[in-house]
């Protein structure tokens, strides 16, 4: 069947999301107001056309399980195909009690799943990677271009936590892949990369049967001058949610105009969980500047330059600035919060002071209480 | 399939005291309180209670409210057995017609309501703004061993002539039912909604339709054709928030009740969510220029400029320097930059041009000139425009009157 499937990487990695990734893989991280990072994966791949698509996931995944659901919000709670969750299958019965160690694993895990793919083209993608991508487009030139694998770079050289990165020659093909670096330079990767099913399932095998693990040290990099791979090089913006500072820098960047209208262009339409909550609300005394609010909210305070997940209550003679809130967040009376990001259902009770400083933001663990 | 009980509601009418607003849909259609339409509080009421079968009737033009209801899954009302059902009028082997009073338009699915063969069938219109679990009203009905229950609140005595009256014994089953009383002998005002034991419901739309000279309407005939016949009639005693919403004041009154959770319509109250279908759009973004005071808004909304004392729907653009207050705005409308918006209700897709005034506050204005301002849907004003207090216009920019 020709057409283009999707496969999630949603296991735990190594990551330095802090308190953010206690309870949760960096995928299902709550991002831009109402977001959680998989929804951009899931709705880059829907938006594309695809109707199946594969999660696959290791370690600290409720928080996962619960976002997804049957899939219903991506029109992937399918009769045929659809969305389908993949914890380890204990393809070498080990009972995934280790994490994976690279993709190829995590693929082999799941192997006979990959023998059920309908479709002769797979993308694979990271769940905790943020950006809006013309995926259909991208797909149309790997055809047309004959390559094996194209992977999917971003315009510059950001240093990401366990970046990858490439170097290509004029034609846009692969030359170089380097990861691990003090000082990284080449094309940022996006860990897009769209492949045939059949290679895939090949390149699957032939690792695991070496023990070999790694889709960029065993696959691009040693297969770099057998295999074609080619490059599409994406000029937009594109967060790999990876450090408590990147999640940071790259919420804050939303406050531009022109970078959301990039992120949530309407003709690709990133979709999320509804959060049947009402309208938000500001009183009369409240105060709210160059801040993104979600449903539900509540402000009589001040807040500026900061990001408000749905149902956040901001009371009397509060002062935000520079925070993220997020879910059910509420900063009782006059309690002032800077460079704060608080998880969900947190309460920062009266007159309490929390600063941050914007190269180290404060990070509020779930359901605490200051 | 049989079920206990199911909901019929009566979402056919055109809501002509509307105006523009129904100009394309049914007024069960029309947005309500930012991110909501009418229709998703009776519905939710529905899901919320318990009830999982749904038909709507419908008649005015359906097509915005059907694209609405879709699955019914919003409201969690996409279940395998009963879920939301849209019925519009059909065709029998004996020919159909129009529905003709909302009686009629039971009696024309008997067929529906007989496929789940229910004990009661609850009565619902689709315009009202309320929150009421149906599962009590239904318990009283099956205490009182009564063949209809009527929902009832108690209203202030001189507001009673505009309802439709129910004097009541000291049980609280209904005596008298005076339609829009001149002299009323109680306070007790119908909210129009319903439940009937559907075997003499049956039984009683039957007889109307063979009724020639029937208006086949639940308040004319139906219900005092019961009492007539002195079947048992119970009233249910309804405190909270309800407002018929049928008219652009009570449409408007009822949008700046929600700011205020005083008024006893709390939308925000988690144990009785209000359900509704949302679009995918960021969050609202306030810009650095914005004011806003005691206001409601809404996903993809832009807001630079003053809002005070308003309701905005989802993708709502307010333009730096522009002033919205007291007003309801729905969705996708653009305010731009310098525009006044007073007092007035813009239709979904509305463009309100630079400078433009319109609507103004009753202090600044004559008594008996002031009224709302209503702009009818995707209504374009040039630039400079002044839209007088109390005027409506329609798509295409002309006055029309109300």
């Amino acid at each position: 069947m020709k057409g283009l499937h999707g496969i999630i990487f949603s296991y735990e990695t190594r990551n330095d999301l802090r308190e953010l990734g206690e309870l949760r893989s960096a995928s299902s991280v709550p991002f831009g107001g109402r977001y959680r990072a998989v929804d951009f994966a899931l709705s880059n791949l829907v938006n594309a056309g695809v109707t199946d698509v594969g999660v696959v996931l290791h370690g600290r995944y409720q928080s996962m399980i619960d976002h997804l659901g049957t899939g219903k919000e991506w029109d992937l709670s399918r009769k045929r195909g659809g969305l389908k969750i993949l914890p380890p299958f204990n393809y070498r019965q080990n009972w995934g009690v280790l994490p994976f160690r690279g993709k190829i694993e995590a693929l082999a895990e799941v192997r006979t799943y990959l023998d059920t793919i309908r479709q002769d083209y797979v993308a694979l993608m990271d769940g905790d990677l943020v950006v809006n991508l013309p995926l259909q487009e991208i797909f149309t030139q790997h055809l047309q271009s004959g390559a094996d694998i194209t992977a999917v770079c971003g315009n510059d050289s950001f240093e990401t936590d366990n970046g990858t990165y490439f170097e290509m020659d004029h034609s846009g093909r692969i030359t170089d892949v380097l990861f691990n670096m003090n000082h990284p330079r080449g094309y940022r990767g996006l860990e897009v990369y769209i492949i045939s099913t059949q290679l895939l399932k090949d390149v699957v095998d032939e690792c695991s049967g070496r023990d070999m693990f790694s889709w960029r040290r065993d696959v691009l990099l040693a297969g770099k001058d057998r295999l074609n791979i080619s490059s599409y090089v994406w000029n937009g913006f594109a967060a790999q949610i990876r450090s408590v500072k990147e999640y940071y820098d790259r919420s804050m960047q939303l406050l531009d105009p022109e970078i959301r209208s990039e992120l949530f262009c309407p003709e690709r339409p990133i979709i999320a969980k509804g959060a049947d909550k009402s309208s938000a609300y500001v009183g009369p005394d409240g105060v709210c500047i160059n801040s993104l609010v979600a449903e539900g909210c509540r402000i009589e305070g001040a807040v500026e330059n900061s990001i408000l997940f749905p149902g956040v209550v901001v009371e009397k003679g509060c002062v935000i600035r520079n925070c993220v809130l997020f879910k059910e967040t509420a900063v009782r009376e006059n309690a002032q919060l800077s460079y704060v990001i608080t998880d969900k259902n947190v309460e920062i009770l009266r007159d309490r002071t929390l600063m941050g400083h914007a190269s180290y933001p404060l990070v509020i663990s779930k359901g605490s209480k200051i | 399939m049989k079920k206990e009980c199911i909901a019929m509601l009566l979402a056919g009418g055109q809501g002509s005291r509307l105006y523009v607003l129904t100009g394309d849909m049914a007024k069960p259609a029309v947005p309500f309180g930012g991110k909501y339409r009418i229709i998703d509080f009776p519905l939710s009421n529905c899901s919320n209670s318990g009830i999982d079968t749904v038909g709507v009737l419908t008649q005015y033009r359906p097509l915005e409210l059907n694209s609405y209801i879709g699955s019914g899954q919003p409201w969690d009302l996409d279940v395998t057995t009963g879920g939301v059902h849209i019925l519009p009028p059909y065709m029998g082997s004996k020919g159909g017609t129009w529905y003709k009073g909302t009686a009629n338009a039971i009696y024309q699915n008997i067929g529906f309501i007989d496929m789940y063969d229910p004990e009661y069938v609850v009565i619902l219109s689709g315009d009202h703004i309320y929150k009421m679990d149906y599962s009590q009203m239904i318990t009283r009905h099956k205490e009182a061993n009564a063949a209809c229950t009527i929902s009832v609140m108690e209203v202030p005595w001189d507001e009673a002539p505009r309802f439709g009256i129910m004097s009541v014994n000291d049980e609280d089953m209904i005596t008298e039912f005076a339609e829009k009383p001149k002299e009323p002998k109680s306070n007790l005002a119908s909210m129009g909604i319903y439940v009937f034991s559907w075997k003499v419901l049956r039984q009683y739309l039957t007889d109307d339709e063979a009724d020639p000279t029937s208006e086949n309407d639940f308040g004319k005939n139906i219900i005092p054709g019961m009492l007539r016949d002195g079947q048992r009639m119970a009233a249910y005693r309804f405190e909270g928030y309800w407002k018929d919403v049928g008219t652009l004041e009570s449409l408007w009154d009822a949008n700046m009740d929600m700011l205020s959770i005083e008024s006893g319509l709390d939308v925000a109250d988690e144990s009785w969510p209000i359900y509704a279908r949302s679009l995918s759009a960021p969050p609202a973004f306030l810009g650095r220029t914005a004011v806003v005071k005691h206001s409601a808004f809404n996903r993809g909304s832009y807001i630079n400029g003053t809002v005070e004392n308003s309701v905005l729907s989802p993708d709502v653009t307010v333009g730096e320097g522009a002033r919205v207050s007291y007003s309801v705005v729905l969705p996708g409308t653009v305010i731009e930059p310098g525009a006044v918006v007073e007092y007035a209700i813009l239709g979904e897709g509305c463009r309100v041009g630079k400078n433009c005034r319109v609507g103004a506050a009753p202090e600044t204005t004559a008594p008996e000139s002031w009224g709302l301002t209503v702009l009818a849907p995707h209504c374009e004003l040039a630039d400079e425009r002044v839209v007088r207090p109390g005027v409506m216009l329609d798509r295409a920019g002309e006055e029309v009157s109300k």
